[in-house]
């Protein structure tokens, strides 16, 4: 496997405190839809957050096209090409969803150019040029979540990381949402997704990560995580993929 | 009817100056949540450097207030560095800022009385004691000037935050620093960027200030809790809120101060704090505080 992005067997925390990874690891390909899963307090968010440069990894490694992220800022990966979307959207309430696209395209110098992905982003999602002019924080929960996802286009990024992109929102939008992640994967867009819905993210990926405790328990093809059926008992709750 | 608009005028001009030295101090708390209790002592900082500019060379305060918010600025990355910067990780975060500019409020006070003794000063150009007469309406030149050049510096802040690449920034670090930081912004820079534009505010209110009011180092205590009172009714961190606040408040102190009497003119701020945070903690502009 041609890995793009890989995990090894990194410890990381909130700041002092317990290590909640410890011996996580992931090996993401390009171009793929890759699927963590895992009970509450597994690290799934914990480990994007740590690929991401908000937590400092005490052991381990995170290579990204053979350079090392380890002790990078936020915005270095950005600009590295690695987005995250985290649970709360990460949006400004109190921008228009114009300027919430500006924000996306911050770390880009050309003003013009940002412009026109601006338009390019707006044109693709008919909803957000109806909404241009409204304040983020105004907007339905869905219509905030096309938001967040759409706005990491912006930099033309080689990996979106999706942090639960369903949560709270009604099933008919979710689907919507796992649309948009099939939209970037079929542009050359790696996803990266942790999903509480493990069935549906499953499903709606080409590769799985179990993680538990803070440990990558299994890696592999979506399917054969979907059909093994001690990962069904422990992880899908007893449920088999249609 | 023409007393009534010579209260007004006079609340209004008085509230253009008071809305600068609110506006510096509303910035620092949206960005980096620091409620600056030293602010108003660092005003008076920059009221000193006006004055001693003014003393020595005869240059006048308005010509005076951008090096003064230079000079203060620059002051301001140095206190941001050495007291807060290390502090941005801490877990009781809020309360060693509260602390640590409450300390830095005693020793600014400390040091500007050990330099300069606690004589009161004024600045006194030639418009600060003249005024213009619109028929039986009498219109203080100094605080015209200084009401409009305040207005005009918190009208250019409100065009930097709104259109600037920086504004961006500190807009988006003030709203959800986690996100501002996911997208490429540096946060510790904006950090230093704005307590830097914060406190160079309040050098630029000091230069006006020097000519409205007579200071002394510890006056800063009286501007503390007017200025609290301008920030938390326009909403912590909202600056048109505290234009909006200063106006309101310093037109109903007016009123006051000439109706009731020039004492209970002050009175009009701390009871306005007061009933603020009873009812409307989250001020006229602010987001309402979650419930824990």
């Amino acid at each position: 496997m041609s890995e793009l992005l890989q995990v090894t067997n990194i410890t990381a925390g909130y700041g002092d405190g317990p290590a909640i990874l410890d011996g996580a690891h992931l090996t993401v390909e390009p171009g793929k839809v890759h699927c963590i899963i895992g009970p509450n307090g597994a690290g799934k968010s914990t480990l994007m957050k740590a690929i991401c440069g908000m937590l400092t990894i005490r052991k381990g490694d995170v290579i990204f096209k053979g350079k090392r992220l380890n002790g990078m800022r936020p915005d270095q990966i950005l600009r590295e090409g690695i987005c995250f979307v985290p649970q709360e959207r990460a949006l400004f309430p109190k921008m228009t969803v114009r300027e919430n696209l500006r924000m996306g395209g911050f770390i880009l110098d050309d003003k013009k150019e940002l412009e026109r992905r601006i338009e390019g982003i707006l044109e693709r999602f008919p909803i957000l040029r109806e909404r241009a002019d409204q304040h983020a924080g105004t907007m339905s929960g869905g219509q905030q979540q096309t938001l967040a996802m759409a706005r990491t286009l912006i930099i033309k990024p080689t990996i979106v990381m999706l942090d639960e992109p369903s949560l709270g929102l009604a099933p008919k939008i979710v689907q919507e949402m796992f649309d948009i992640m099939k939209m970037m994967s079929a542009e050359g867009v790696t996803v990266l997704l942790v999903e509480q819905n493990a069935l549906m993210g499953l499903k709606n990926s080409d590769w799985g990560v179990v993680l538990d405790l803070g440990r990558t328990l299994f890696e592999g093809p979506a399917a054969d995580v979907l059909a093994d059926p001690r990962i069904q008992e422990l992880y899908l709750g007893g449920k088999k993929a249609a | 009817m023409a007393d009534i608009l010579q209260i007004l005028i006079l609340g209004l001009a008085l509230g253009g100056v008071i809305a600068l030295m609110g506006s510096g101090l509303s910035l620092v708390f949206g960005v980096m949540r620091i409620v600056n209790l030293a602010h108003p002592s660092l005003i008076i900082g920059g009221a000193y450097v006006t004055y001693w500019a003014f003393k020595m060379t005869g240059v006048d305060p308005i010509v005076m207030l951008p090096v003064a918010s230079l000079i203060m600025a620059a002051i301001g990355v140095l206190l941001y560095r050495l007291m807060f910067e290390r502090e941005t990780k801490s877990a009781k975060y809020s309360e060693m800022t509260v602390l640590l500019t409450f300390a830095l409020a005693m020793m600014v006070e400390g040091l500007l009385g050990g330099l300069f003794t606690n004589t009161q000063r004024v600045v006194s150009p030639d418009y600060a004691t003249d005024a213009f007469f619109v028929g039986d309406i009498f219109i203080p030149k100094g605080q015209l000037y200084a009401g409009i050049v305040s207005l005009t510096i918190i009208t250019a802040l409100s065009l930097f935050l709104k259109y600037s690449r920086l504004g961006y920034a500190i807009r988006a670090t003030t709203q959800n620093r986690e996100a501002a930081e996911l997208l490429g912004v540096n946060v510790n820079f904006i950090c230093i960027l704005a307590f830097a534009i914060g406190i160079g505010l309040a050098g630029a209110a000091g230069s006006l200030v020097s000519f409205v009011f007579s200071f002394f180092p510890a006056k800063h205590w009286e501007w503390v809790a007017m200025l609290m009172s301008v920030v938390v009714l326009g909403g912590m961190g909202s600056i048109l809120g505290t234009v909006v606040a200063a106006l309101m408040l310093s037109v109903i102190a007016a009123f006051v101060g000439t109706w009731i009497g020039a004492t209970w003119s002050t009175l009009t701020f701390f009871l306005a704090l007061f009933l603020i945070l009873l009812v409307r903690p989250q001020g006229l502009f602010g987001e309402k505080p979650e419930m824990a």
